[in-house]
């Protein structure tokens, strides 16, 4: 089993309360994964991204990006055969691969959904991986650029996880974050670490409200976390 | 030697090359095909269609390969017809065959959808509150919260939800509804049974058995041509397109058959090969124009001038020189022509009044039974005043003198009525004229509000011993037309209704007018009326669409065209025929479990309950007529209120007071409860809500849509919905009464702080993220056409066929079917504790096709002004008991109830008892339980027992219910029409029949034409050939109108009435320049090529072939005036908001009209307006509704209400709007703006 396509995979589902809670498991797993050195830190912002604040606005970031419209949906051939004829044989075809592999679909979902895919890459024979995904890169390729293009944290933070199923098949996407970006994402990235990384909340005893200490230290976590999305925000 | 051993006898070798060489043979390899073999090849076919109500109802093979539906080809199979006609097939258009798109396109809703605001705020409130009802009782009990999720309405923030919880919600909300407010403020739209009436009636059943109110759509839609109730009683019938081809003379009038019927248009191309000559009217070159002999364009708006024009030149050639034996016989039996009129003197003048009636003469003349409902005719041979049976006061009350074999009601003698009482004394008789009010940018004339002409009259000795002077109503008729009855014509004078006139008014030259008449009266003498009308909304959607219908109908009457194979009146707007009607009401209605449902009139409702009414800008006064009999004022939302209390048209919701706690109150009282709520309106301890529609007792609170499109596509006045009724961003730039400083209502309560966000939710059901999915609280991903099992009819054909589910439906969604069972089962459940047995007081009006559409007489009397009683069902709406069992209405979902053994079933006034047809369904569905009820029910769990149900309960489906049915109806009229339907008795359609092949329906009473194998379907037919009443007050096509509006508002006869200024434009023209030149133009909005209706119009395959966005058609003249080249943005704007297209500049379009193709989804490449800096709007963004009096009358024969057959209806063509080039397009694809900060940039 490729652990990596695997992870992967998990990313791409729909952020609902199910995920969140594996947020942690997977965070673990992302490190000793072998990602490769430069994808490893930017996964492991994803996940920890997921868990952030309210859940809702995660899902709702997820429903705006992958829910709606075609630019970046997560069925492969809504990006080559979306409006044509094709798209049902292609869909069949790709079907039937999974089938021949031993796999039955037990999702509603259809063949082409990335996560299923990606799940299916993860578990089937290298030399068909290393096929599927060949023949799916300049898709991958597509999607990762029309991620960043989106102009928010969540598109490119997602847009590492297609940055990294580029990576299984030896490729680097054509386009990569501008500096700008990244120095902006790496600035929110570690705020968000350092507000998160800051020191333990306490119960019990010590959460006495009356006592100053982990009560103010929760309030500074909360301004610090309401700083932060106040100047991310706008992106 | 001979060569015959060479020669070859039995062989012949293959060439090498033939045909001259282009041609070889080789023997190469073909197996490469088997690639494209396999590429073609599938799984299984199944057979659907497309619910999409564009009329067409065309059948189509799906395929299927591995579980997944790849693409859909036309069936071919549809049943033959007779020799010499042509088949229907094939059938089946551009935007059918990419439908298959949408079931993995990205744009399909594959999971329920919650706004995050309100689920956050739900998780919250169920945190504290285990119940659900009170959690949702939390959030609306708390303005902040309600505001917080409703402002946000259509700005994106939805996340996914599980059924679980999206049901949980809608049940709540439900609930707490129903137990604090009433089930009458919880609202369910959805158009078109026809188009897949299973799924309609999931919800509909939902909502009926919880008290909730459904919506009718056909007259919100302007679909509904008012003036077909008025004539003939009937909402709608008309010719199936085969017989179009037994036409000898067409008109396509305002109808654009190859675009909007493109399945039907071979038909037409199929007439012309037989010699049908076609006439186009349409102001603009559209594609019926390629179809026309002759061409014809009036100036939009002014139809009714063209056609009074052509029926002045046939009155004059045929009937003022009594040419034409056949017409002057047809006008005498099958219209009210010969029917006598009062006179009466008012303002120094004489003036049509209202028809004579049995009661005006002494004795009654000998009828007992609703005197006040039998018109009156002069015996030809004797001259004398008689009572001609048929009329409808023969239908209620007695029976077998129901009929039009032209008899004399006492004598029983065939009597001949005399038609006109030329020879007789003639009088100055005055009539209306409306010509010279016409608004800027149309015509107007200078002839004065009156016009006289001399018309012949007779005495007749009244009831009380005074004499009184009549007239017949063709020789009124024709004086209105300005026909001279000396023989001569004046078709060269500029008086109404000349063709010199018309060309003044309409611009078609007198010359077109005179010879398109001469030949479409020519040809309907000499074929016994194969002269056809085909007509269409565009005519419909005016204010006065009543005016450009009955031009057409009055042609069509006089040339004896309506009834007639090959002729008559062919209206086609909408998929409106939903032929197992009388089967499906039970099951759509749950009559089967308590009667009356509740239905409402929409575009009443909207009306109110959107605000519209508070920006009015139409006067009564500009559209009374100068020889009203009584002075009526207030605005048009007063004559509506007036309306809804005397009983004519419903009421949603319904008592200013939860209508659950009424009979609890009355029974306290000791008084039953119709009389308690009658003293108790008059008293004024009840109120109804019509009387304060933004009091929040009496807002709409819950709102299902289903299989609707209603914000991106029907809602007229769009802004003023969002502005309202949803409470979020909208556009609206105009200033209410109020506001404005007008004069205010006098009916209806005013608040000078409007209501913004009336529905506490808005559920809507979809398989595509639509416009009004954008605005809505849940959103419910429902099974597409493919996906579900359901039945579907047309007025273009008369097969059943089935919707079938190919495949099962993707991702999470389900079918309507399954949805509204989910939530009845969900709301059973949590009603327990909260709703268990109640009774619930419904107020319902008097009916059409019911002794009730007696009730009122032709004084009205309002109780509310103390001029009469507060009575019942007489002077104000019906009052019921309903006993609810909510607790049990998941039970009473899924099985048949015992109403249909008990009381039997019923259609358009005809009553038959059904338990044969529930015995048999117990079989076939098997049998259930339910608390309760004693005994076993026929089981109603899924959508194909659904089908059956209904199937077997229909006439049409069932020939022995056909046959009971006739019988029915033979009672009434005195004869037997059993003949119609006992060769198919023993035909039963099943489910799995129509999904083998469309079937071909029977013969039923329910409607007026014939399923046979000698004619093709048309409207009329078994009025005129089986002697069967019209359903109007003469019991003849009703062509006078005599009801005291119609007399008030000038409209008894047909006149030209020009548009109305709806004054939206004014005020913006050149109010907020951009630096373009700004031109004022008429907006119109047909029918598309590239859609129907917004379906289609986000569908890739189909934008591709258009411009992939927003456009409106605009003329070269008027785009040189504005600096608009092909292509360019520009915005339409006026009061009522503002939209953005891109134009479309076309030799096409005639100047002065520009014209958007009907519902464009806002959803797909709308930039942002400069007037009102949020997203530009729909075509429904610059229009708003407006209602007309006339069209609330009730209690009244014809005129007297019935779910979508009469009421108020959605006009929008009279508006104008300022358009002019955009300065910049901003697709909003930045950082979200303030308005404020719009402004401020716009300053710099």
């Amino acid at each position: 089993m490729n652990r990596r396509l695997a992870i992967l995979s998990v990313l791409l589902r729909y952020p609902d309360a199910a995920l969140r809670s594996d947020l942690p498991d997977i965070a673990r797993a992302i490190p000793q994964a072998g990602f490769r050195a430069d994808l490893a830190p930017r996964l492991g912002r994803l996940a920890r991204r997921l868990g952030l604040g309210d859940g809702l606005d995660r899902e709702e970031a997820y429903v705006r990006l992958f829910d709606r419209g075609r630019g970046t949906s997560l069925h492969l051939f809504e990006h080559v055969h979306g409006d044509t004829r094709n798209r049902g044989p292609a869909m069949i075809e790709l079907a039937q691969v999974y089938e021949q592999a031993g796999f039955a679909l037990d999702a509603r979902e259809l063949p082409d959904f990335l996560p299923l895919f990606l799940e299916f890459c993860a578990h089937t024979r290298e030399d068909v991986t290393a096929n599927l995904l060949g023949q799916c890169a300049p898709i991958l390729d597509a999607l990762h650029a029309r991620l960043l293009g989106r102009a928010t944290p969540d598109a490119r933070a997602y847009a590492a996880v297609l940055a990294a199923v580029l990576a299984e098949a030896g490729l680097r996407p054509a386009q990569q974050p501008t500096s700008e970006q990244e120095r902006s994402d790496a600035e929110e990235f570690a705020e968000l670490d350092a507000a998160w990384e800051a020191e333990p909340v306490v119960f019990g005893p010590e959460s006495d409200p009356d006592k100053q200490g982990a009560r103010a230290k929760v309030g500074a976590m909360i301004d610090r976390l309401r700083a932060l999305r106040a100047s991310h925000a706008i992106r | 030697m001979s060569h015959f051993l060479d020669r070859l006898t039995y062989f012949r070798k293959y060439a090498g090359s033939f045909a001259n060489g282009h041609g070889e043979t080789t023997t190469e390899s073909r197996a490469w095909e088997d690639a494209y073999r396999s590429r073609w090849a599938h799984d299984k076919v199944v057979r659907s269609t497309h619910g999409a109500n564009c009329t067409g109802s065309c059948s189509w093979k799906i395929y299927v390969k591995g579980g997944i539906v790849t693409w859909e080809t036309q069936q071919t199979d549809y049943p033959r017809t007779r020799p010499g006609l042509p088949n229907h097939e094939p059938r089946g258009c551009s935007r059918g065959a990419s439908y298959s798109w949408y079931l993995y396109s990205a744009n399909r809703v594959k999971y329920p959808m919650i706004r995050k605001r309100l689920l956050k705020l739900w998780r919250e409130a169920k945190a504290l509150h285990a119940d659900p009802v009170a959690a949702w009782k939390s959030i609306q009990d708390d303005p902040v919260k309600r505001r917080d999720y409703q402002q946000v309405r259509g700005q994106g923030g939805f996340v996914r939800a599980s059924w679980d919880e999206a049901e949980e919600i809608v049940a709540a909300a439900n609930v707490h509804t129903v137990k604090r407010h009433g089930p009458d403020r919880v609202i369910g739209f959805s158009p078109i049974p026809a188009m897949s009436m299973v799924s309609y009636a999931a919800g509909s059943r939902y909502l009926s058995l919880i008290g909730g109110v459904c919506m009718s759509f056909y007259d919100w839609y302007c679909d509904l041509p008012p003036s077909s109730p008025q004539t003939w009683g009937e909402q709608t019938d008309v010719p199936e397109s085969a017989d179009w081809y037994n036409a000898g003379f067409i008109m396509m009038w305002g109808s654009n058959v190859p675009q909007t019927r493109t399945p039907d248009a071979h038909f037409m191309a199929e007439a012309r090969y037989r010699g049908t000559k076609v006439v186009t009217v349409t102001p603009d070159y559209s594609e019926a124009s390629k179809f026309a002999d002759l061409w014809l364009h009036p100036k939009q708006g002014t139809d009714a001038a063209l056609a009074l024009a052509m029926g002045h030149v046939i009155l004059s050639e045929w009937h003022a020189q009594g040419r034409g034996d056949y017409f002057l016989d047809y006008c005498r039996r099958y219209s009210d022509m010969p029917m006598l009129v009062l006179l009466t003197e008012r303002d120094g003048r004489l003036v049509p009044d209202r028809q004579l009636r049995a009661s005006d003469l002494a004795g009654n003349a000998g009828e007992a039974n609703n005197p006040d409902w039998k018109t009156v005719a002069i015996d030809d041979a004797t001259g004398n005043p008689y009572i001609p049976t048929g009329s409808i006061g023969f239908r209620w009350g007695e029976q077998g003198k129901w009929n039009l074999e032209g008899r004399d009601a006492r004598t029983l003698e065939a009597v001949t009525p005399r038609l006109t009482l030329l020879g007789n004394e003639t009088a100055p008789v005055a009539f209306p004229y409306f010509g010279d009010g016409a608004p800027e940018f149309f015509n107007p004339t200078a002839l004065g509000d009156t016009v006289t002409h001399d018309v012949p009259v007779a005495s007749v000795t009244l009831a009380d011993g005074s004499s009184a002077r009549v007239a017949t109503v063709y020789d009124l008729f024709l004086a209105n037309y300005g026909v001279l009855r000396d023989g001569r014509t004046n078709y060269d004078a500029l008086a109404p209704y000349t063709p010199a006139w018309a060309e003044a008014v309409c611009g078609v030259p007198r010359a077109q007018i005179v010879s398109v008449a001469r030949e479409f009266g020519d040809n309907a003498e000499k074929t016994r009326g194969k002269s056809m009308v085909i007509l269409g909304a565009a005519l419909n959607h005016w204010y006065h669409s009543d005016m450009n219908y009955r031009g057409i109908i009055n042609l069509l009457v006089m040339c004896g065209c309506i009834g007639q194979s090959g002729g008559g009146w062919a209206h086609y707007v909408g998929q409106e025929k939903l032929r197992p009607q009388s089967g499906w009401i039970p099951v759509a209605f749950a009559t089967d479990w308590a009667r009356p449902p509740r239905q409402q009139n929409s575009t009443s409702f909207w009306y109110a309950h959107t605000d519209q009414w508070r920006y009015e800008t139409v006067q009564v006064k500009d559209l009374l007529s100068p020889t009203a009999p009584q002075p009526l004022s207030g605005q048009l939302i007063d004559f509506n209120i007036r309306a809804e209390r005397m009983g004519w048209l419903p009421s949603a919701p319904q008592l200013a007071r939860n209508p659950l706690t009424i009979a609890a109150d009355a029974e306290a009282a000791g008084v039953p409860v119709p009389q308690y709520v009658a003293q108790s309106l008059k008293s004024g301890a009840l109120e109804m809500s019509c009387e304060d529609p933004d009091h929040p007792a009496n807002w709409p609170r819950n709102l299902f849509v289903w299989r609707s499109n209603l914000l991106g596509s029907s809602g007229k006045g769009h802004e003023y919905f969002l502005k309202h009724l949803l409470g979020t961003q909208h556009g609206v730039q105009g200033k209410d009464l109020g506001e404005q400083g007008e004069a205010k209502p006098e009916e209806a309560a005013w608040h000078d702080e409007a209501p913004k966000g009336k529905l506490d939710l808005l559920v809507t059901l979809d398989f595509r993220m639509s416009t009004t999915c954008m605005y809505s609280d849940i959103v419910l991903p429902t099974a597409t056409w493919y996906e579900k099992h359901d039945l579907n009819t047309s007025d273009m054909h008369p097969f059943i066929h089935p919707l079938s589910a190919a495949v099962d439906p993707a991702w999470e969604s389900r079918t309507d079917w399954a949805i509204f069972r989910g939530i009845a089962k969900r709301f059973s459940a949590m009603a327990n504790g909260h709703l268990g047995k109640e009774r619930d007081v419904v107020l319902t009006p008097l009916m059409h096709d019911s002794p009730a559409e007696l009730g009122q007489t032709h004084v009205i009397r309002d109780w509310k002004k103390g001029e009469v009683e507060p009575i019942p069902g007489k002077t104000m709406p019906s009052v019921t008991v309903v006993e609810r069992d909510y607790p049990n209405t998941f039970a009473r979902f899924t099985a048949l109830g015992p109403l249909m053994e008990k009381l039997g079933n019923n259609g358009k006034g005809m009553a038959w008892k059904t338990g044969d047809e529930v015995g048999f369904l117990r079989h076939l569905n098997g049998e259930v339980e339910v608390p309760g009820v004693e005994g076993k029910l026929a089981r109603m769990d899924t959508d194909i027992d659904a089908c059956e149900t209904l199937m077997h309960l229909a006439p049409e489906t069932n020939g022995h219910v056909a046959v009971k049915a006739w019988e029915a109806l033979g009672k009434a009229t005195g004869r037997d029409h059993r003949h119609l339907a006992l060769p198919k008795e023993h035909e039963a359609i099943r489910f799995r029949d129509v999904q083998a092949q469309p079937r071909k329906i029977i013969s039923s009473p329910i409607w007026s034409g014939l399923e046979s194998e000698e004619v093709c379907y048309n409207a009329g037919y078994t009025n005129v050939h089986e002697l069967i009443p019209w359903r109007t007050l003469s019991g003849r096509q009703q062509l006078y109108q005599d009801h005291p509006w119609m007399l008030a508002f000038g409209e008894a006869l047909c006149l030209y009435r020009p548009p109305v200024d709806l004054r939206a434009h004014q005020a913006l023209h050149n109010a907020k320049p951009n630096g373009h030149p700004e031109v004022a133009l008429n907006f119109i909005t047909p029918h598309q090529k590239w859609g129907i209706h917004s379906v289609y119009t986000d569908n890739l395959l189909m934008l591709t072939l258009s411009r992939g966005g927003p456009i409106v058609w605009i003329s070269e003249t008027d785009a040189a005036t504005m600096g608009i080249e092909d292509n360019d943005w520009i915005e339409a704007f006026n009061a009522n908001g503002a939209l953005c297209a891109r134009a479309v500049v076309s030799q096409r379009v005639p100047k002065g009209m520009i014209m958007m193709y009907h519902a464009q989804e806002k959803i797909v490449n709308v930039p942002g307006s400069e007037i009102t800096h949020a997203r530009g709007g729909i075509h429904n963004s610059v229009t708003r509704a407006t209602v007309k009096p006339t069209h609330m009358i009730g209690g009244y024969a014809q005129l007297a209400y019935g779910f979508n057959y009469y009421g108020t209806i959605g006009t929008n063509r009279d508006e104008f709007v300022v358009v002019r080039k955009m300065a910049k397009v901003d697709w909003m694809d930045g950082p979200r703006i303030t308005p404020q900060a719009a402004d401020l940039r716009a300053a710099e």
